[in-house]
């Protein structure tokens, strides 16, 4: 078997690992949320008067990449 | 140069950090965590300043001070549920459980970012203080204590069997409305997980990361850190706004299809068709 590297710190590696796909789900939603909200509001500028209900739709989605920044301290 | 630098403007270890409350003292064999015993001092201190400045409410105008913070949540809460639920009527009925969680969760969230909270006090290498939401159990607490108040009022609202019969939806002969109604069922007790987790856990990592750049800071910590305290009492009041405003959503969801069901069943038993 042919050795490239030796990885010393598999802790490191994991959570490097688990960070980035962790929170690639999580950024593409509330970069939707953001999409959708600022086409409404650039359609019907009356809209803008939904932001509490954007803010709680993120807060929903953030959980997902708060519960990956969560396991960061667990592994 | 560089090494020199860090050598000295680095600390020798890292931020520390807890995800778990830790043992302070015990009280007969029962250990009181660092939490718990803020949650206390928090309580008593919310307790106070609410008897305070009911007391201080007079109804001529000019109002001033802190009167004016907690007129403007409470004014902010209880439109929220009137659009909510439908009317101003069951809004002011509804107001009063909601609007002590709100004041009650954005406090503590507020007050765990006082100075000497966290790893400041310590006794035997333990924390004194932590702030009580950033404390699984006590967010838990909260999510139950308000999803209990939720099947309360919504049962009050309609009635034991037209409660029950919300999950079970449709007829009873079918083998589905069963399995659907437990999965309903089910539901109700993931969203006591998922308020309690995004409670928890945006205040617990906002704490961590207010420790990990103070630690990066060094001898300018306080530079580093001012930017993510003032982030985390903007998160601590919209987190209190979005768990009042979710609780409202699962109580009008609730009631609304009662009332959606009792429309149907006078137009006629062919209308019961719609689900969830």
């Amino acid at each position: 078997m042919l050795y490239f590297a030796e990885v010393q710190n598999y802790d490191v590696l994991a959570k490097g690992i688990m960070m980035g796909f962790g929170m690639f789900g999580p950024a593409i939603g509330i970069g939707l949320i953001g999409h959708a909200f600022m086409t409404a509001v650039g359609r019907n500028p009356e809209a803008s008067k939904y932001l509490g209900q954007i803010l709680v739709i993120i807060a929903i989605v953030e959980l997902m990449a708060l519960l990956v920044f969560a396991s960061l301290f667990i592994i | 140069m560089m090494s020199n630098l860090l050598t000295r403007f680095a600390a020798e270890t890292g931020p520390v950090v807890h995800i778990t409350p830790l043992e302070v003292f015990k009280i007969s064999g029962y250990s009181v965590t660092n939490s718990m015993f803020y949650a206390w001092l928090s309580t008593l201190f919310i307790l106070l300043l609410s008897v305070t400045v009911a007391r201080m409410v007079r109804i001529k105008k000019p109002r001033r001070g802190i009167i004016q913070l907690f007129e403007a949540g409470t004014d902010f809460i209880t439109n929220m549920i009137s659009s909510a639920m439908g009317s101003r009527e069951k809004g002011i009925k509804y107001a009063p459980y909601f609007v002590t969680m709100f004041f009650f969760i954005m406090l503590s969230n507020w007050l765990g970012l006082m100075p000497g909270v966290g790893e400041a006090i310590t006794v035997n290498d333990t924390p004194l203080l932590r702030p009580f939401t950033a404390d699984i159990n006590g967010t838990l607490a909260v999510a139950v204590v308000s999803m209990f108040f939720v099947q309360l009022f919504s049962i009050r609202e309609s009635g034991f069997l037209p409660h029950l019969r919300h999950y079970f939806n449709g007829s009873l002969k079918n083998p589905m409305t069963w399995f659907l109604g437990l999965f309903e069922i089910l539901g109700e007790f993931t969203r006591i997980g998922s308020l309690a987790l995004r409670l928890f856990l945006n205040v617990a990592i906002g704490e961590i990361i207010i420790a990990v750049f103070a630690y990066l800071g060094s001898n300018a910590a306080f530079l580093t850190s001012l930017p993510f305290v003032i982030l985390e009492v903007l998160v601590g009041a919209l987190q209190a706004y979005i768990f009042v405003m979710l609780s409202v959503m699962y109580l009008a969801v609730a009631v609304k299809h009662h009332e959606q069901h009792d429309a149907e069943d006078h137009a006629g038993p062919s209308a019961v068709t719609a689900g969830a």
